[in-house]
């Protein structure tokens, strides 16, 4: 029996989950599309120079604009050539290799240079992403203070950014406006768009101080724990200190698993989270807190025994965190999330922990 | 050992036929373990071989773009396409400790060992053969889902 060598196919099948397009076509492509991009930035960056493109010159050759509107305008094809050549130089360096040589040859690299690596994940752990900026601030009765991660802070930053830029450009109206006022003219269509402007604009500012004075009058939450990175199975200390005053309806301490996916829909990149466990650790009813005095309680964090651990990759994670929810008579509730990291539970480790970590048998 | 899954299309002449033998028959391995693999190639001329690679891989399925990491990779050039451009072996490697198998709601991550064969006019073929790492149970369900 011989293998049959047929053409490569430009459409290929899906089957399963992989598909049966041929890469070399794709790589092609990909090379003719950076060709195209390095020619365009090269047509445009020579015109640039020879002055066909007449900027920075009049019609007799005379300049009438600085060196800055040279590099300006040099921006356009010095991005076209960047990009192009980058894209080139990637597509060549890839061209028939497999995707799991690209990717062993990627691997190699980060095991090379692990300063590029960042905080993503630990070589001895891969996949596994670090606690070291979870690891870094003492608790003040148990050994770490986990960091906070509120939705509320960036809802908030959020807002206060719409609000500034909204009232930026109202002023812009305004003064605008003003000024064609103080000169005797009178702008109707200008006045009419200003009214709505104004209207959302002092709504903003409202809205805002609004939301910054029920952020902060809540008071600080904190949450330290025993032990860090967690383990299935294991059980830690926590300790839930909560800041502010007046009566809290409830306080809810959860422990989530979410799953995040990356992905990209046309031209959007989209991530879909969805929380795939959730158990109350503790919850409290009608607590009083006195100005000065925070509340204070230990909770035990026991971690599921089968327990899927912290992973982070490229486009995909599975995180942990435990969530406080707060409901506070009279002011708006409030959700604080603080990430944990799951290590896998240290099994099969003993015995054959002697062994070389690979062992090619060899080929007949 | 037990036969592992078969290349695409085995029953179309031209094609080649991947079998890899797992040292277990579950195909269930520990984190640290050692894994053992025996892969053979048929029904495909030796001649018409330049390149073979086997790797042991994780990947990601599921809604977010597919993330690959590479455990273990080799890569088997032969002179001219000779019938040793076709190897019949084995290896054996340690299993990492992470990531784990996980059968998630929109993130799943698969282990497996693959095994790639390059022809004479750059197409190449690929069998993969999914094993698990680890006993973690898949995912309950949705509890909610997040803006």
């Amino acid at each position: 029996m011989s293998a049959s060598v047929r053409l490569p196919r430009f459409f290929g099948k899906k089957r399963g989950h992989r598909r049966t397009g041929s890469q070399a076509w794709g790589s092609f492509g990909e090379a003719i599309f950076y060709s195209l991009l390095v020619a365009a930035g090269l047509v445009f960056g020579g015109l640039l120079l020879t002055g066909s493109v007449g900027v920075g010159a009049d019609e007799a050759g005379v300049q009438w604009a600085g060196w800055w509107l040279w590099i300006f305008t040099a921006l356009i094809p010095g991005a076209l050539l960047a990009f192009g050549c980058s894209g080139l130089i990637r597509t060549v360096r890839g061209w028939g290799k497999s995707e799991e040589r690209r990717a062993a040859a990627e691997t190699i690299i980060e095991l090379l240079e692990p300063a590029d690596q960042g905080a993503e994940s630990r070589p001895d752990l891969p996949g596994i992403p670090t606690c070291d900026d979870l690891v870094d601030s003492p608790g003040t009765i148990l050994r770490y203070r986990l960091p906070i991660e509120s939705p509320e802070s960036w809802r908030l930053l959020g807002i206060g950014l719409f609000a500034a830029l909204w009232n930026a450009v109202l002023a812009l109206f305004a003064v605008t406006a003003g000024l064609d006022l103080l000169g005797g003219r009178v702008e109707l269509v200008l006045l009419a768009v200003l009214v709505p402007f104004l209207v959302v604009g002092v709504g903003g500012i409202a809205f805002f101080v609004r939301r910054l004075f029920l952020t902060t009058a809540v008071g600080t939450t904190q949450l330290e724990i025993s032990d860090h990175p967690l383990l299935p199975g294991a059980s830690y200390d926590v300790l839930l200190a909560q800041g502010g005053a007046g009566t809290f309806t409830s306080i809810d301490l959860t422990l989530e698993t979410e799953e995040s996916a990356t992905f990209r829909q046309g031209t959007d990149t989209r991530t879909e989270r969805v929380v795939v466990r959730r158990e109350l650790m503790k919850q409290w009813r009608d607590v009083l807190i006195s100005p000065g005095v925070r509340f204070e309680a230990h909770v035990t964090l026991s971690v599921p025994d089968d327990a899927m651990h912290s992973f982070i990759s490229e486009h995909n994670a599975v995180r942990w965190r435990i969530v406080v929810h707060g409901r506070p008579d009279h002011r708006a509730e409030f959700v604080r999330a603080f990430p944990l990291v799951v290590h896998p539970a240290p099994v099969g480790m003993s015995a054959d922990r002697s062994q070389p970590d690979a062992i090619p048998e060899g080929r007949s | 050992m037990t036969h592992g899954e078969e290349g695409e299309g085995v029953s179309r002449p031209g094609v080649p036929r991947i079998t890899v033998l797992f040292d277990r028959p579950e195909r269930s391995y520990a984190p640290h373990d050692v894994m053992t693999v025996r892969h053979e190639v048929d029904g495909v001329a030796a001649a018409s071989v330049v390149a073979f690679e086997r790797s042991v891989v994780w990947y990601t399925e599921g809604k977010g773009e597919e993330d690959l990491g590479v455990h273990h990779f080799e890569r088997i050039e032969g002179e001219g396409g000779t019938s040793d451009s076709i190897p019949t072996g084995s290896m054996s490697l340690r299993l990492p400790g992470s990531p784990l198998s996980y059968e998630g709601i929109i993130v799943k991550i698969r282990w497996c060992v693959r095994v790639r064969l390059f022809f004479e006019g750059g197409r190449d073929f690929v069998s993969e053969h999914v094993f698990e790492l680890g006993a973690v149970p898949p995912a309950r369900g949705a509890v909610e889902r997040l803006a």
